[in-house]
């Protein structure tokens, strides 16, 4: 099992040093410069500010020298918009709220979309069913950029102690989170009802029920624990993606996380941003995923033995 | 005992039910802020840089103007008009293009004294050929200051001296009677050398003194604190002059750059002053909280750029019949729903200056499209017929989408001209802009300072914002001679003449000038329409009203 873990870390290091790689380069073909503004620079100085930042070198020097200040010095360069704060600062400043959002939002997702996937999955194919499956393709097909706002003018507007938007109280963390959990409580309710309902068929649930075993039983001690391996899948990448902060939920209720940090620094060409919140996502997929492994190896059996082998 | 154990979750759960939901404190944020004398303003974006000699945003200098003080500062109410600020008294030579500013007893926030070579120091630095500084331009009025900028000359040659602490003399490149206008903009604010050296020194772009921990100012308020995205927060300079005069005990600044989202936190009691009402909010706004709507308007054009170096753009009837067949007024009511005035002239009026265009808004739209078909039809394109389709290139917000679609119909239909609207993002956009990479390109201008050369000497053939490839030796003569005229009169005259020669030639087509629309609580007061949106917010009063939001 330790081997095996170690095999996904190795594999996980490689794939944020292609990420990195790849990243690296593709902002550098993208049209503009960080110090595109209103107004156009006279020559001499854009190129002073280019060789200040070392941009007037050739891409892969550029390469080098990224990975130098990061390895030897632990660097991960300034803003090349907010000149003088170095990115690690920006980043550190902003993670801790996307964290906070992206848990509740995902406690929120859960304590939602699993037990609806299973109700679902036990009434399978009758009102119930159909009733919450059509409420789960509604949030799937809804995008944040509705809900968001929907919630904020009617929640946040009319429900005392609520927020609009914005971060300066307690509340503020409410619709945010209740729109990332909501999305993704969607999709964990397919996902759950599509395990749970293929395990329900089984023969072992068969004769769980022949011998007797109450109907609650059968779902939780029999079903659960194998009808939520796809549910779990999924739960990495996703928890990777809501702690790294959401554009629009984040535009909608001024939330000050990572995903405005993500777009801005792609439309103003901040290299050194775009370079540090690309490793930041990496990281976290990597161990997410990592997370996800684990949480597999304990619920299915067979692919224990399957690591042991 | 379990009895105990239930009442004791209880009441820990209502006293965090209390908590969180702040029921001992009903009020709104607004309200809350107001009672603490702090003012929330909704601030556009996040500021890139705090530092003038590194700030080029709008949303950077309204900040800036709080935290630093230039040699005069501006009325609040009187657009335009200036009181001395770190200067006491100034006067010039005959033909203003030699400023002799004398300096009171001011210090800076960490006590040290405001000094004339700090004024010089600044201007040094922002012009240093190794300090890339990107507003640098603004300061090419000083004598030699622009080959200084490129490395040409000795720092001693620029026209910058200071004869003591308390005396600072500027000689410009020609006559400058409008210098007062331009020294209201952050470029020409002093910094403190001493700190500035402190932290890394004159050409360090790193420097660390705009920190709030660092930060060393000589305006109305200090640096507090600073959340990416969050907030930036500023608290009253004791040390600032003029510190009886300032009332409030902060200003928070919101970097706020989705309209609808600032609208619905202000609506929310969040904001006390915001800093754009989107056009689709515009109704609601204004009908939910008339008195709290502010329409005011701004030193803004909206405009599009021609190609003129590419066919057909190259021949001024084609641009001439593009230019007649848009509906300004069509396009002001379908596009921004009315914010803005149709524009016949590219300067907005103001300052004592504008192009009469009442000929211009007298005639129908008909018969300028018909004057539009008879110029086509005289460059060879009769119904639009042998035209090639053209880019129309536009960024991606949703404004200039919808304003380029609506004239697209508009060519298509009035003259049988085809465009295609290609939609960049922002860097793209602005690249291939620079590069004159485009057929038409949606562009717009916003004035620094109060005078119509801002606008006007964009059009000189050799300037860096030209970008149409469009130039006339008689319209760099007309600017030349405004640039020698020390009579104000004349001096404006000579700009009109500038202007009406690029307007006759077309290589842009101005299509409207903005307004500002936005919402001011009623707890605020001493804020008044300015067009440069340059509020002194030393000014701004807040009273705080527990009924309302």
């Amino acid at each position: 099992m330790i081997r095996l873990l170690l095999r996904r870390l190795g594999q996980g290091v490689l794939v944020v040093f292609v990420l990195e790689t790849i990243t690296f380069f593709l902002v550098r073909m993208l049209p503009g410069n960080p110090f595109l503004g209103e107004r156009k620079l006279p020559e001499h100085i854009m190129q002073q500010l280019q060789s200040l930042y070392g941009l007037e070198e050739s891409a892969w020097v550029q390469y080098w020298n990224y990975w130098k200040n990061i390895l030897l010095h632990g660097d991960f360069g300034p803003s090349l918009i907010r000149e003088g704060v170095p990115v690690s600062e920006m980043i550190a400043q902003a993670f801790p709220v996307s964290f906070l959002l992206g848990v509740l939002g995902m406690a929120i997702a859960m304590a939602v979309g699993i037990p609806a996937g299973m109700l679902s999955a036990y009434y399978r194919n009758r009102w119930p069913d159909a009733l919450l499956m059509c409420v789960a393709m509604a949030g799937i097909c809804i995008p944040a950029f509705v809900v968001a706002p929907l919630f904020g003018m009617t929640l946040g507007m009319h429900v005392p102690g609520l927020s609009v938007a914005g971060w300066d109280d307690a509340l503020c963390v409410v619709l945010p989170a209740l729109t990332l959990g909501l999305i993704n409580a969607a999709y964990l309710a397919r996902l759950t009802r599509g395990g749970m309902a293929e395990v329900l068929s089984q023969d072992f649930v068969r004769t769980a029920k022949a011998k007797g075993c109450r109907p609650l039983r059968v779902l939780f001690v029999h079903a659960l624990r194998s009808g939520l391996l796809p549910a779990v899948s999924y739960l990495g990448p996703a928890f990777a993606a809501l702690i790294t902060g959401s554009f629009v939920v984040e535009t909608c209720f001024q939330v000050p996380g990572m995903g405005l940090h993500f777009v801005n620094a792609t439309t103003d060409r901040d290299y050194f941003l775009i370079q540090g919140l690309v490793l930041c996502y990496g990281v976290l997929i990597v161990l997410a995923n990592l997370c996800v492994d684990l949480a597999l190896l304990v619920l299915n059996p067979r692919l224990r033995s399957q690591g042991s082998a | 005992m379990r009895g105990v154990n239930v009442e004791k979750a209880t009441l820990w759960l209502v006293c965090a039910a209390c908590f969180l939901t702040g029921c001992g404190d009903e009020r709104s944020s607004a309200q809350r802020a107001a009672g603490d004398g702090v003012l929330l303003i909704g601030n556009n974006q996040e500021p890139q840089n705090l530092d003038p000699h590194k700030a080029t945003a709008v949303a950077d200098g309204k900040i800036i103007s709080a935290l630093l003080e230039g040699l005069v500062r501006p009325d609040a109410r009187v657009e335009g008009q200036v009181h001395p600020g770190m200067a006491v008294s100034w006067e010039h030579n005959a033909d203003a293009s030699e400023w002799v500013f004398h300096l009171r007893e001011a210090q800076w926030s960490d006590g040290a004294p405001v000094r004339a070579q700090d004024f010089a120091y600044a201007y040094r630095r922002l012009l240093h050929p190794q300090f890339g500084g990107k507003y640098a331009e603004m300061l090419y009025p000083l004598k030699n200051a622009a080959p200084y900028n490129r490395g040409e000359l000795p720092w001693e040659k620029v026209g910058v001296s200071t004869p003591d602490d308390r005396t600072l003399v500027l000689r410009m490149e020609g006559p400058t009677p409008h210098l007062l206008h331009l020294l209201l903009h952050f470029t020409w604010y002093p910094v403190p050398s001493h700190a500035v050296e402190q932290h890394g020194g004159m050409l360090d772009r790193s420097s660390a003194w705009t920190r709030p921990e660092y930060w060393v100012g000589n305006g109305a308020y200090v640096l507090e604190q600073r959340v990416f995205n969050d907030f930036l927060s500023v608290r009253p300079n004791p040390r600032y002059w003029r510190a009886h005069e300032v009332q409030n005990r902060g200003i928070r600044f919101l970097p706020i750059v989705n309209g609808y989202t600032e609208t619905r936190m202000y609506f929310g009691g969040k904001l006390h002053i915001t800093n754009n009402v989107p056009p689709e909010m515009l109704e609601m706004a204004a009908h939910r909280a008339p008195a709290e709507f502010c329409r005011d308007d701004y030193y803004c054009t909206i405009f599009y750029r021609l190609n003129t170096v590419r066919p057909p753009l190259d021949d001024a009837r084609v641009r001439r019949a593009l230019s007649l067949a848009v509906d300004r007024d069509m396009l002001v009511q379908r596009v921004v729903r009315g914010a803005g005035k149709a524009a016949y002239a590219f300067t907005p009026p103001g300052a004592g200056y504008g192009i009469d265009d009442s000929a211009e808004r007298r005639r129908s739209q008909k018969a300028r499209v018909e004057e539009a078909r008879r110029l086509l039809a005289e460059a060879g394109y009769p119904g639009g017929k042998g035209f090639p389709t053209l880019e129309l290139m536009t960024t991606s917000r949703d404004v200039q989408k919808l304003m380029a679609e609506t004239i697209q119909a508009m060519w298509s239909e009035e003259l049988g001209v085809h465009v295609e609207i290609r939609s960049c993002e922002w860097s793209a956009y602005k690249a291939a802009q620079q590069n004159m990479d485009y057929d038409i390109s949606s562009s717009s201008w916003s004035g620094d300072y109060l005078d119509p050369a801002t606008f006007v000497e964009l059009w000189k053939s050799t300037g860096g914002n030209n970008c149409t490839g469009w130039g006339s030796p008689a319209c760099d003569a007309a600017l030349d001679a405004a640039a020698r005229s020390a009579d104000v009169g004349q001096r404006l005259l000579h700009l009109a003449e500038a202007e009406q020669i690029m307007l006759r030639e077309s290589p842009v087509i101005p299509l409207y000038w903005s307004e500002r629309t936005y919402m001011k609580s009623p707890m605020v007061s001493g804020w008044y329409p300015l067009m440069l949106d340059n509020h002194p917010l030393d000014a701004v009063r807040l009273t705080p009203a527990p009924d309302k939001p």
